[in-house]
């Protein structure tokens, strides 16, 4: 690891070498906007496109993704340029086109000034009505869950995440992790006492013995039995209850 | 629709059992059944220990691979600029009505599948049916492509 200096909008700041530009704005209390980025995510990130930045190098300038562009000594990145600016409204509309329903979508736009998008409204009782299709939900599920129970099916506009042929499907752990995951909250998860349903799909849950609240589900306690070899009556007790 | 497993184990046996062998058995599949069925998916990740959800996004992501049974004979109508200028929707329209089904359905007695695609690359010939990807008609025509239909059984 070797530590450099980049500039972000004309200040010095700390940062490793190969580093995310979006990680050390972030660091630095410098916003820049994103969706599709996930620090513990090594896949993600570059879809969205939201996160577009000025970066200056060797005498040149290129609008590049701030998730995936790396720091290097000698950058300097400018986040709030007219071009910046421009060009983000085009994205921002685009991304509104495609889920005007979406409340992380529209607050992007108004934070941006655009009141209402010029292209098509993609409206309607339409099953992917806040997906953008940045496909971070089976990244998750296959980076960090490692079960890779769902994954973007179909291409172009119809490109969307899902189970194969839309079916309950039996890799799925119910954990959850792609809706957390998700930056629009476009996938539905329901807990409804014991009783999980995400993905087509019915999951009982483990109480805690101790406050007796559903926590976990048993699919996902097996899982981790499975792959981790922790002790199954470790999952008795909820995690503030240990 | 139940496939023959055997076909499908056979299939699969004469490939290297890695995740690169994918798609060349998923056409296989495609040639062997006129569509990729789920069977055949499952047993691939079964055995592969590639998740079932990989197989299947690669399944919806190639236009050359079906998910559905297909039948057949497929016949494309091309509906590019100039099969279109030409009168292909009329075309679509009397296939269509004659075989009672719509574009990228398939006929109950599963001998035809019916297909629009954007344009073959064969202008001139304009509007232009495809069967079977070997078969083409130029100067379709209401009247003529049906007769020449007939030839497949």
């Amino acid at each position: 690891m070797e530590n450099i200096k980049i500039v972000i909008d004309g200040k010095e700041v700390e940062a490793i070498r190969d580093q995310s530009v979006l990680d050390v704005a972030r660091e630095n209390g410098i916003y820049i906007p994103a969706l599709c980025y996930h620090p513990e995510v090594e896949a993600s990130g570059g879809s969205c496109r939201v996160c577009l930045v000025e970066a200056h190098q060797n005498g040149r300038m290129r609008l590049v993704t701030s998730c995936n562009y790396p720091a290097r000594e000698g950058l300097e990145i400018k986040t709030d340029t007219d071009l910046v600016r421009r060009i983000r409204k085009g994205v921002v509309e685009l991304l509104l086109s495609r889920v005007p329903d979406s409340d992380v979508i529209r607050e992007l736009a108004t934070r941006d000034g655009i009141e209402d998008t010029r292209f098509f409204k993609d409206e309607g009782d339409n099953y992917r009505y806040k997906c953008i299709a940045c496909s971070l939900c089976t990244l998750v599920c296959e980076e960090v869950v490692g079960v890779s129970a769902i994954s973007m099916l179909n291409r172009g506009y119809e490109k969307e995440p899902g189970t194969p042929y839309h079916k309950a499907s039996q890799a799925c752990i119910g954990c959850g992790a792609c809706a957390y995951a998700c930056p629009t909250q476009a996938i539905a998860m329901t807990d409804e006492g014991a009783l999980r349903k995400i993905w087509g799909r019915e999951f009982s849950m483990v109480s805690c013995s101790v406050c007796g609240k559903p926590y976990i589900p048993e699919a996902q306690v097996d899982w981790i039995v499975k792959t981790t070899g922790k002790e199954r009556s470790f999952f008795d007790k909820c995690p503030d209850h240990r | 629709m139940a496939v023959d497993t055997k076909k499908v184990d056979e299939i699969i046996a004469g490939y290297e059992k890695s995740e690169e062998s994918l798609l060349a058995i998923l056409q296989d599949f495609q040639r062997e059944f006129n569509y990729v069925p789920e069977e055949g998916m499952e047993k691939l990740s079964e055995l592969f220990g590639v998740p079932a959800s990989k197989i299947y996004a690669m399944g919806t992501f190639y236009k050359a691979l079906s998910l559905e049974p297909t039948g057949r004979h497929t016949c494309k109508v091309c509906t590019g600029t100039a099969c279109h200028l030409k009168g292909a929707s009329n075309v679509v329209d009397v296939i269509g009505r004659q075989l009672k089904i719509r574009p990228g359905e398939t006929t109950k007695d599963m001998r035809f599948t019916l297909q629009t695609v954007n344009c073959v690359g064969a202008c001139a010939l304009a509007p232009v049916v495809v069967v079977d990807d070997k078969d083409y008609y130029e100067g379709a025509s209401p009247q003529n492509i049906l007769k020449n239909l007939k030839n497949y059984k």
